[in-house]
């Protein structure tokens, strides 16, 4: 079974239940209590002890009424539980593996915190706790998904921004969702994460309303994997060079 | 626009034993080949490759965020994961290596020889293998270029050493044929990124650069002089080992700048 998450930012009301659920339900340490000057994001971003992130971003206004300075974009991220997982392709110790519902999951006794899933997510997601020195990430709930519960951030939501289910039903949830904003007139809505070449495709993807960059999100992420393949044929092609400098030098001596 | 100027990437987490074990890696590697091309500088490059190859293994296992699970890096053999293929080549390196240095092991010095070329270049498709701008889009000249790195490392420290005029050929062409490929890999380098600018405008990578130029125009002349010998060995040494720095601090720089 194929499961993830579908976030509408349009009802996005911003309130952070799923910051707060997460963070309960995971008992992840706290950040520190520091202020950011970013709006209301003091979460700043997605990391090794925060998992859900609101992202607010203060839009200008484009009524051109006097009053109306702003409007406002909020999404709440996490991990895209991605189809084709740079995390888990890299991972060498096969510490982060995908679960029976299709998700990605780091095992924190195998975990040996190589550093190289940070460097290899193409969303700024998964990062090493310095305290404990390995690597951690959303797990989708792991543990409540098997014992039929929903995670707890989708649980939270008061709006049903996140909701949590099967893919194939959100897919169609949400194709559905930008079908009606359109017809309204928000024609500017749209799905991110759906049919993305460079991961093949998210199991947390997102409705937008502006451009990707906007929230924080790579316009075109592209999963290492998809250009290992010409490093492994270029170190082949340079070991033969080396080899060869390597007899051709021997040969100088005589 | 973007998102308050927060960088999208997390800043890769490596600190500078990962640079220093991929110097350290790829002249090991290097040397233990040429040792096996040609048997007067065996033993010699045998004990060069395990005096690096025991250091570079130090740093890799202090990086960890858990050094007392590095043995969980042989715990699965993951075809997609350049650092698990590295695992297993070292796990086959390293004791063979040993058997070429300390028991003078002819069937050690060819397992070394043979795979000490991926070795040298394999960290280079690692780099490649990430969402790090710098890195992912240099994927075709990265693996050419610390293979090339690798062999000028060995050739410039195996000239600081006293050899007999034919070692001592050996080892200059050997050095030329790094220091020549270690520039072009470079430049290479250069063309393939959208963004040069963290390579270019990199004080690290131009003092590496200068650096093996350097020692390539002391290393041409065809007449042995001492003197001209151990300062190309300097220089050489110095570019190879700066240009893993500069590779790693390019990374660092394109992770902040992405957006």
């Amino acid at each position: 079974m194929t499961v993830g998450f579908f976030t509408d930012t349009t009802v996005c009301i911003g309130c952070k239940a799923c910051e707060v659920a997460c963070k309960q339900w995971n008992q992840l340490p706290d950040d520190g209590f520091s202020f950011s000057g970013m709006s209301y994001d003091n979460t700043v971003s997605l990391g090794a002890s925060t998992w859900r992130h609101v992202a607010f971003i203060e839009k200008p206004a484009s009524s051109g009424e006097p009053d109306d300075k702003f409007s406002w974009l909020m999404m709440s991220d996490v991990c895209k539980h991605c189809e084709t997982a740079a995390c888990l392709e890299v991972c060498p110790t096969g510490s982060i593996i995908r679960t029976e519902f299709d998700s990605v999951f780091v095992q924190p006794d195998i975990c040996n915190g190589c550093g190289y899933c940070v460097s290899a997510c193409p969303f700024g997601v998964i990062d090493r706790r310095e305290d404990d020195g390995r690597a951690w990430k959303c797990t989708l709930c792991y543990d409540r998904l098997g014992a039929g519960m929903t995670p707890a951030c989708a649980q939270a939501c008061p709006t049903e921004s996140i909701v949590f289910g099967e893919l194939v039903d959100l897919h169609e949830r949400a194709a559905a969702r930008v079908d009606a904003l359109h017809a309204a007139g928000h024609t500017e809505a749209y799905l991110y994460g759906v049919d993305q070449a460079g991961t093949d495709g998210l199991h947390a993807f997102f409705l937008l309303t502006d451009e990707p960059e906007v929230y924080n999100l790579p316009g075109s992420p592209v999963a290492p994997s998809k250009t290992t393949g010409r490093a492994w044929r270029s170190m082949v092609a340079a070991g033969v060079a080396m080899a060869v400098a390597a007899v051709a030098s021997a040969r100088s001596a005589r | 626009m973007t998102y308050y100027d927060v960088p999208l990437l997390k800043r890769t987490v490596w600190k500078w034993y990962i640079p220093a074990y991929f110097f350290l890696g790829g002249v090991a590697g290097a040397s233990s080949t040429l040792g096996l091309a040609f048997p007067p500088l065996r033993r010699r490059c045998a004990r060069l490759s395990l005096v690096m190859l025991s250091a570079g293994t130090v740093c890799l296992v202090a990086d960890l965020g858990r050094p007392s699970r590095f043995a969980n890096m042989l715990r699965v053999f993951r075809p997609s994961s350049p650092m698990s293929m590295g695992s297993w080549l070292l796990a086959v390196y390293g004791p063979a290596a040993g058997a070429s240095a300390l028991l003078s092991s002819a069937a050690g010095t060819t397992v070394a020889g043979v795979t000490g070329v991926p070795l040298a270049g394999y960290t280079g498709v690692l780099v490649a293998s990430t969402a790090v701008p710098a890195w992912q889009d240099a994927s075709a000249s990265m693996p050419a270029l610390f293979t090339a790195s690798g062999v000028a490392g060995a050739a410039s420290l195996l000239m600081l050493a006293g050899n007999d005029d034919a070692s001592a050929r050996v080892v200059r062409r050997y050095g030329i044929a790094g220091l020549v490929g270690e520039l072009a890999a470079a430049a290479a380098l250069e063309a393939e990124v959208g963004d040069a600018r963290p390579y270019r405008e990199n004080p690290l990578w131009r003092a590496a650069e200068a650096l093996t130029a350097t020692s390539l125009l002391l290393a041409l002349p065809r007449r042995r002089n001492r003197t001209r010998e151990v300062l190309a060995g300097i220089t050489g040494t110095l570019g190879s080992a700066l240009v893993k720095f500069a590779v790693a601090q390019a990374g660092h720089i394109s992770t902040k700048s992405h957006s």
